[in-house]
């Protein structure tokens, strides 16, 4: 129970956090390069002027340049992987999520990192980081940026101009529409107006984005939650099976003074929903508990789980309690109560 | 006196062609309502298997068993069980009573397995118990009970649906003489006092004293019918006499 919880809320962490800066970034379209799925393995690239014709389409309030880009640098020993945004205060475009210690906006030569890379990669405001050739102070942390296997790190529009060397392009533009237009015609608009581009929702983008985690990530995880499934149902079953077999004298004895099969595979059943739903009680608690607490030491335990899957996971406790009760129902059809007479 | 069971011709063979073993041979015994038969027999005389087919928990070869008035051969296991649950009460030689369970549990068993409410089927097996002077013993469990204690547990619940019939599978061999005498003339008389049929199946001679009717099987087959002692020491009968 503990490994099904846990895989779960992992699961659920891990999609979370992939779209978790993306989320908090104010826009209805995301506008990127034609052939661009998300943000970390297709690469986009935009040149400027389609801000102005963007903005000229019916229901657009708002067209802002989003640019980024992954960079790999070593620090303190670590290689450090991060993507770099630009963040432009004047059009507050690329904004951190949440800023949790130091300055708000970073200036020249200055970035700002996520919270838990600075936790991982011994990165402390102040530090000097040599990235692509250019040198930065650490002078703020973020929060909400972290992606698990990387995090979002923000620097001036100025110094991202230099970094990324895309003179007069960006890679994405976020597109706000005004209320009451509809998203489907803006994006047909935008597409339309601009043939070599894709425009999509920020949902899409969301799901484009994290796609990476349930493509890759989901498929082990289920095979992980079989094989949880499959231990779990073993586990109850032998359990039950063995307290089956020690008192087989006693069913057989209870078949003798007149009680059904009907009766005996209810007294089985409740015995391996109490040793499902104990297992499910004690999981949760353990699941829950390393939830508020492993985070905190191995930041990458990126644990979330909802109501929902509480219900899932009782439901799949049921199911696997009375799944269990197989093997140890057979054994009690095929006793003989004429054996309770053996003394 | 109207029967409570009938068994006409009942057969038991195990196993097959040269290896085939005749354990009950042709046996009929009738056995009316506050009868109490007392079978007799050397090991290996039939007598068990006797009593697990007139208990309906084994079938016969052939010959069949009427248990009031119904005829066992006719119905399925699940009718079986409930014939069983509602008209035939077990004693066991080992007692075998549920060791996670206490006295008053092990008692109410038959009732809840017949739909009573737990608490009413709790308090109808303790003023069973009670009867049986097993009041102060209603929270033990198997383990902390003596043997005689044990048995009278395993009489409650032999009575608590009010059987028709009650079978016994040597009931004292577990027990001293002096326990085995005394467990044997409450369950006696108490059968005797609310018209309950009772066979016993059993090597004790001393069971003589508590039986109508004492029947000897040897190879599988009746061969002797005395009348026991029953109405000399039966206190239900000395009430009546008097």
């Amino acid at each position: 129970m503990v490994l099904i919880m846990v895989l779960t809320g992992l699961y659920r962490g891990w999609n979370d956090k992939m779209g978790q800066y993306i989320r908090s970034v104010p826009a209805d379209i995301w506008v990127v390069q034609d052939g661009t799925e998300d943000m970390f393995h297709t690469p986009s690239v935009l040149p400027l002027s389609y801000e102005a014709t963007i903005s000229g389409l019916n229901g657009v309030e708002d067209v802002r340049p989003f640019s980024g880009r992954r960079v790999a640098f070593h620090h303190r020993g670590h290689d450090v992987n991060m993507y770099l945004v630009a963040y432009d205060k004047d059009n507050n475009s690329g904004k951190p999520a949440r800023i949790v210690a130091g300055k708000p906006v970073p200036g020249e030569g200055e970035i700002i990192v996520d919270k838990i890379s600075a936790k991982t990669k011994e990165i402390k405001i102040n530090d000097a980081l040599d990235i692509a050739g250019q040198k930065f102070k650490v002078v703020g942390l973020s929060e909400g940026g972290d992606v698990v296997t990387f995090s979002f790190a923000f620097i001036n529009r100025g110094d991202a101009n230099r970094v990324f060397r895309l003179p007069d392009s960006t890679n994405y533009y976020t597109v706000l529409l005004t209320e009451g237009t509809d998203t489907p015609t803006a994006i047909s608009d935008i597409k339309g107006a601009i043939p070599s581009v894709d425009a999509v929702t920020k949902q899409n983008f969301i799901d484009n984005n994290t796609k990476l985690i349930r493509e890759t990530f989901l498929p082990v995880i289920l095979v992980l939650l079989i094989i949880g499934v499959v231990v779990g149902t073993a586990v109850i079953g032998l359990t039950i099976f063995t307290s089956v077999t020690e008192k087989i004298r006693e069913y057989g004895v209870l078949k003798a003074i007149g009680m059904s099969n009907r009766q005996l595979y209810g007294v089985v059943i409740k015995q391996s929903m109490t040793a499902g739903l104990i297992g499910f009680v004690i999981g949760s608690t353990i699941a829950m508990v390393l939830q508020l607490t492993l985070g905190s030491w191995v930041p990458q335990f990126v644990s979330q789980i909802n109501a929902l899957d509480v219900v899932g996971i009782f439901g799949l406790t049921i199911a696997m309690s009375v799944l269990a009760s197989y093997l140890p129902i057979r054994r009690i059809t095929h006793i003989d109560p004429a054996e309770v007479f053996k003394s | 006196m109207k029967s409570a069971i009938v068994a006409e011709g009942l057969t038991k063979i195990f196993g097959s062609g040269h290896t085939a073993v005749t354990a009950v041979d042709e046996v009929s015994l009738k056995v009316g309502a506050g009868d109490i038969v007392l079978i007799m027999g050397p090991s290996g005389s039939g007598k068990t298997t006797l009593l697990s087919m007139l208990g309906t928990l084994m079938r016969p070869s052939s010959g069949g068993v009427l248990l009031d008035g119904k005829d066992a051969a006719k119905m399925s296991d699940s009718q079986l069980a409930s014939l069983r649950l509602h008209k035939l009460g077990f004693i066991f030689q080992s007692f075998n009573l549920l060791s996670a369970l206490t006295a008053q549990a092990n008692a109410a068993i038959p009732l809840m397995t017949a739909g009573v409410a737990r608490k009413q089927a709790l308090k109808q097996a303790k003023v069973q118990l009670e009867k049986l002077h097993l009041g102060e013993r209603l929270d033990n469990l198997p383990k902390d009970l003596s043997g005689g204690e044990k048995q009278r547990v395993a009489v409650a619940r032999a009575l608590a649906n009010e059987p028709k019939l009650i079978l016994a599978d040597e009931p004292t061999a577990n027990l001293d003489s002096k326990t085995g005498a005394e467990v044997m003339q409450l369950l006696c008389s108490t059968a005797c006092a609310e018209k309950r049929a009772v066979i016993i199946v059993s090597h004790d001679s001393r069971l003589k004293e508590v039986a109508k009717r004492v029947i000897t099987i040897e190879d599988g087959r009746l061969t002797k019918e005395e009348k026991g002692n029953h109405d000399a020491n039966c206190p239900v009968e000395h009430k009546h006499a008097h």
